[in-house]
């Protein structure tokens, strides 16, 4: 693919502040259309880069290229792109509807075009009937819509969230999640999201960036990234996951032997990062993790434990379960059908079973000390 | 349950305390404004107009009147462009001696007005504009300006720190920004504060006593002037007339920003 196609390019791209680097060389390519999430732990760098790519703030280094076109040297308001804020911004003293119109005449558009977009625009996020009345007058997720019909009123090449659904209460988070995703397919406008809430990155996108400490940890789709994740960060953000200490007894077949606490068990891993000895963490996700009777063959792994804590989630039943065999440690364990499994009280011994695919090994990185 | 009905009691009590205390020199005074004896007394005796057609016939006080005035529009019209600015600096933007600068605004609270009048005094003769009105007014402006920052301050306090860059994104270049949002979104605290700073000036006595000569007299040094000499039932006519350019700014708050607003102080 030519560079032509991509509407979004960042190369190299860092941003050091005094003492700190918020972004560090980061590189993306974003093809026309699609639905980028960057998500990550507060302070990963991810607002900067978005702040970068809007044009509120500059790279120390590397470039950012807009449908090709390299946009150091044009300010926020000549570049093409919509934006939803975090509290959304928008204007007090403009009705829902002047809102809506702003961009357009700031924008130069006919002015006899203008109340036809604005209705448009604010049919398609179901506000026409609020078109008169002043942000404090409508509900958050009114406001919502308000500043998503803004942010693309005059078409842009780029639409930019930026957490704006932190602040919703999480029912009300859901619906809009899907209700960005209904406007944005509809439209077929680029857009590219920054979150922590990884639920929202995983609902919500095509593509998905995993930051932390500034550096772009996994950059694949959703599905990708959640059943193959790239190192132990990402494989400890998304999802409940439980992490083991231990080290690699041996390597065959491309599989790992792995020697935790007082069992070798067996563990998926890039042979190429390992070699026998070296000092390991295991991840596991809770949904991997099946409870069962005795020794059942059709998991490679199992250990046996004890149950801490049994917490009712309508839905599922989660274990915090004690797991004396690998030294000691907790895992969470999720079982989505407690009717037919019958429950297991606090106290109880239970017996823990899981396949080596959904058991990542990552080699121990030291983690720098800032 | 029992205490429910001494509360009620106990704080009503307390407000219709609080609201007579508070209002009854007011009364008072408007009472008295239309007597028809010579002295001023409550309650008053008789009704008439005669101390309000004595008043409007009295040249000094009228000219006072204008003059104040013309002090008090001096004022607030300095005040808006240069206490708006300073308060979105000072909240807004991120500079070098930030604190030092927001302290240093609201300084003319910590002087005396004594002293303030004096050292204006001599620094305005010095520099031979003493005996001008239009002075005056700046002075006025001066030692009143962290009201209006205040005002000011605390509505860019409440507004979004992305407002700008909302404009931005919206297309709009940093002029444009700023007049067709940040000025009409910060307009309640401006005209709240203008309102605070014309009022202010309107009543402001200690400074101007300074200031003013015989030719550039205000309202308030005129009456003092003349309690001096001799206590009328037209100085409680002067003060109804203060009392109603006070309602008229706040009938005006209202009708421009919403007293909701102005009390939440947001």
């Amino acid at each position: 693919m030519s560079t032509a196609d991509n509407m979004v390019e960042i190369r190299q791209v860092s941003r050091a502040f005094d003492k700190t680097v918020a972004v560090n060389r980061a590189n993306l390519t974003l093809a026309q259309g699609d639905f980028l999430t960057i998500v990550g732990p507060s302070g990963c760098g991810k607002t900067t880069l978005l702040r970068m790519i809007a044009g509120f703030d500059e790279p120390t280094e590397g470039h950012i290229l807009i449908k090709g076109q390299n946009v150091e040297s044009v300010p926020a308001y000549q570049r093409s792109i919509g934006m939803v804020f975090q509290k959304l911004a928008l204007f007090p003293h403009m009705s829902a509807a002047d809102n809506v119109a702003f961009p357009l005449r700031m924008r130069r558009f006919n002015p006899a075009l203008i109340p036809e977009l604005v209705e448009k625009y604010l049919d398609l996020v179901k506000l026409g009937h609020l078109a008169n009345r002043r942000p404090h007058q409508l509900s958050g997720g009114q406001q919502q819509r308000v500043a998503i019909a803004r942010a693309l009123s005059f078409n842009p090449d780029l639409l930019l969230l930026d957490e704006p659904l932190s602040a919703l209460d999480k029912k009300l988070r859901e619906e809009m999640q899907l209700e960005f995703r209904r406007i944005q397919q509809e439209l077929g406008v680029t857009t590219i999201n920054v979150t922590h809430d990884q639920r929202e990155a995983l609902v919500m996108s095509d593509h998905m960036i995993v930051m932390d400490e500034g550096v772009i940890q996994q950059s694949n789709t959703p599905r990708e990234i959640y059943s193959r994740p790239g190192n132990r960060f990402v494989a400890g953000f998304l999802g409940v996951t439980s992490m083991f200490k231990g080290s690699v007894v041996a390597i065959e077949n491309g599989a790992l032997s792995v020697e935790l606490g007082t069992v070798t068990l067996l563990a998926r891993g890039n042979e190429q990062l390992f070699s026998v000895g070296d000092v390991i963490d295991c991840a596991l996700r809770a949904e991997q993790i099946a409870l069962i009777d005795t020794e059942d063959s059709r998991y490679d792994n199992s250990v046996s434990g004890l149950v801490r804590q049994r917490i009712y989630e309508g839905d599922r039943m989660v274990y915090e379960v004690q797991v004396e065999d690998t030294g000691g440690s907790s895992v969470y364990v999720f079982d989505h059908d407690p009717g037919k499994n019958g429950e297991h009280d606090v106290g109880a011994s239970v017996r823990l079973g899981w396949n080596a695919e959904v058991f990542y090994a990552f080699p121990v990185v030291e983690k720098r000390v800032l | 349950m029992q205490l429910i009905p001494s509360k009620k009691w106990v704080l009503g009590s307390l407000v219709a305390f609080s609201l007579i205390t508070l209002s009854l020199p007011t009364i008072i005074i408007i009472g008295a404004s239309f007597t028809s004896g010579e002295i001023i007394q409550f309650p008053p005796e008789g009704f008439s107009l005669r101390w309000y057609r004595q008043l409007w016939e009295m040249d000094d006080f009228r000219s006072a009147f204008v003059r104040t005035f013309q002090v008090s529009a001096i004022c607030t019209l300095l005040a808006i462009p240069v206490g708006t600015l300073a308060a979105l600096a000072s909240v807004r933007y991120r500079m070098r001696f930030q604190r030092s600068i927001q302290v240093y605004l609201l300084l003319p609270f910590t002087i005396p007005l004594v002293v303030s009048g004096i050292a204006m005094m001599i620094f305005f003769g010095e520099i031979r504009i003493l005996g001008q009105l239009w002075p005056v007014g700046v002075a006025l402006c001066l030692i009143n300006l962290p009201f209006m920052i205040w005002s000011v301050s605390s509505t860019v306090n409440g507004l979004d720190p992305e407002l700008e860059n909302a404009a931005h994104s919206c297309g709009a270049p940093p002029v444009q920004t700023f007049f067709a949002v940040t000025v009409p979104a910060v307009m309640p605290g401006i005209i709240t504060g203008a309102l605070l700073m014309f009022i202010l000036a309107f009543n402001e006595f200690l400074v101007s006593l300074f200031l003013t000569d015989a030719r550039t007299v205000t309202l308030p040094v005129q009456i003092y002037n003349s309690i001096r000499s001799v206590i009328t039932p037209d100085l409680a006519a002067v003060s109804v007339v203060y009392i109603l350019v006070a309602l008229l700014a706040v009938w005006l708050l209202d009708r421009l920003v919403g007293l909701d607003i102005f009390l939440k102080s947001r």
